[in-house]
């Protein structure tokens, strides 16, 4: 799914390169906040592995294989900031060291397979662990993580396509999308398949002490609203909903306006008018707002406990988030 | 090296990086500037650069035999503008740009060392933790590599039945079995470089 250069247009290429350098810039330093900054050995070498591990050939049928891409897998055996900062970096090496994945286009690939992918895949990961997971069901959510991950960076990736003007949405979304599920299994079997190794060789690299699980939580399903925003809008309905279909069947019309100034009326948005971007920036504003509304409703509603401190329990070399 | 560059001339090798990289830029750009129905106008550049490829001494079929590998995606994104109105010249434009920009990409990355190019991302204020992470992939990457060949092998010599299922769960096994490997070769890098004064 690297994208090489001459399709996208240039003002795509900027707008996903100025969402990939921030994401990334964000994912750093929550790597040097959460210590993970002093292990730059982990994230090189692990980056390394990735880098490796993309090299090894599982064969499918009629003489084609398929390999890892590795990023939900990442995600889930690295944590979210330190998986982006590992992606970000093999995705640069191979367009710099081996032109894959074109130069003008580092920024959209980084945000598919860098963002997107992390982000959709840890989020799903985590959602579907919940708390003290058994080997069982640790494999199984790390297997369905890759084959999201899979399929929402192929989404990304047409949605960016048809901005380009290159297809239409209607064509390449099904026809990438399509591709992608099944390649996502592969994607799967091999993040299971390694996953479950792991849990037997070295069941500590895969817990992780002290998580604060609710954090992790209300974090992923952000990570997901935002994602959907992002992937989702662009694919809304302009046709009337239900009811102002049979209220216009039946004649009658709307007020001009409800007498409130809402400032992203119609889902417009002011100096940006309406289209694609519109839709998609007023998305991932709605969804900031309410979350932002619902932490504030929690903390006026929610009382306060205090916890006791959480009994020492043996740590991973992998810090926690 | 990762991605060695094919023999060139010193000169050519040793101009700025970000030079050759603003340059190579710029002529994606020009490229992706041009409205769909001028798009073959694209092809002009082409002399340009296989003069420079000629200046710089690279051999041009290697050159191209590089820049065919993207030839799957470009021809598969390419045939799907062929289903909306107007799809041939379309079809043609994302051909010729991306060739183009492609040939141009190759070009630089085989007259500019790749540590010259993370270098120059450096001076970029690219964040520190990003920099040295793909330094150190540049270091091990190789490493890994043969590890999983060496693996890869000993499986191959160990394993009588073929079938698709044991393969996938044999090379799934020795990639968690590398994972683990790596997570304790970074242990020993990490003391070596704080050993050595490293923060």
């Amino acid at each position: 799914m690297h994208i090489p250069d001459g399709f996208l247009s240039a003002r795509v290429a900027a707008g996903s390169g100025l969402i990939a350098g921030l994401g990334v810039a964000f994912a750093c330093a929550r790597v040097r906040t959460t210590g993970l900054g002093s292990r730059r050995a982990l994230l090189g070498v692990s980056a390394a592995f990735v880098f490796a591990a993309q090299l090894v050939n599982f064969p499918v049928a009629a003489g084609t294989s398929g390999h890892l891409v590795g990023a939900a897998l990442t995600a889930a055996l690295l944590g979210l900031p330190a998986a982006i900062v590992v992606m970000a970096a093999v995705l640069i090496v191979q367009c710099l060291a081996f032109g894959d994945g074109g130069l003008l286009s580092l920024g959209a690939n980084v945000l598919n397979m860098a963002l997107v992918s992390c982000v959709v895949g840890y989020a799903v990961d985590r959602l579907a662990c919940g708390k003290n997971p058994s080997p069982t069901r640790r494999v199984a959510a790390v297997a369905f993580a890759g084959w999201c991950a899979t399929v929402a960076a192929a989404m990304s990736c047409a949605e960016q396509l048809a901005l380009s003007g290159v297809a239409r949405l209607r064509i390449v979304l099904p026809a990438m999308v399509g591709v992608h599920a099944l390649i996502g299994l592969g994607e799967a079997m091999i993040s299971a398949l390694l996953v479950g190794s792991v849990l037997r060789l070295r069941p500590e690299l895969l817990t992780r002490s002290g998580v604060n699980h609710s954090r992790s939580v209300l974090g992923s399903g952000l990570g997901l609203a935002l994602v959907a925003a992002l992937l989702l809008a662009p694919f809304s309905s302009a046709a009337p909903d239900g009811l102002l279909r049979v209220a216009a069947q039946l004649g009658a019309h709307a007020p001009a306006s409800s007498g409130i100034h809402a400032p992203f009326a119609e889902y417009t948005l002011p100096g940006l008018g309406t289209g694609v971007l519109a839709t998609v920036l007023v998305g991932v504003c709605g969804a900031l707002l309410i979350f932002g509304l619902c932490w504030l409703f929690a903390l006026l509603v929610v009382p306060r406990r205090r916890t006791p401190a959480a009994p020492e329990r043996a740590s991973s070399p992998i810090a926690a988030e | 090296m990762l991605g060695s560059p094919l023999p060139v001339r010193r000169a050519v090798a040793r101009a700025s990086a970000a030079g050759k990289c603003a340059l190579t830029l710029g002529v994606i750009l020009a490229l992706s500037a041009l409205p769909v129905r001028h798009a073959p106008f694209g092809l002009v550049l082409l002399p340009a650069l296989f003069a420079a490829a000629r200046v710089a001494g690279l051999k041009l079929r290697a050159w191209l035999k590089r820049s065919l590998l993207a030839l799957p995606f470009v021809l598969s994104v390419s045939l799907l503008g062929l289903f909306q109105p107007d799809g041939g010249a379309l079809f043609l434009a994302v051909l010729v740009k991306s060739a183009v920009s492609v040939l141009a990409v190759q070009l630089l990355l085989q007259t500019t060392p790749a540590s010259d190019l993370l270098r120059t991302l450096r001076r970029a204020h690219v964040p520190e933790i990003l920099c040295s992470t793909m330094l150190l992939l540049q270091r091990y990457w190789s490493l890994l590599a043969d590890e999983a060949a060496r693996m890869r092998r000993a499986r191959a010599g160990r394993t009588l039945r073929a079938g698709r299922l044991e393969l996938w769960r044999a090379q799934g096994n020795a990639l968690g079995l590398l994972f683990v490997r790596t997570v304790s070769r970074a242990e020993r890098v990490q003391a070596a470089m704080r050993a050595r004064g490293a923060p």
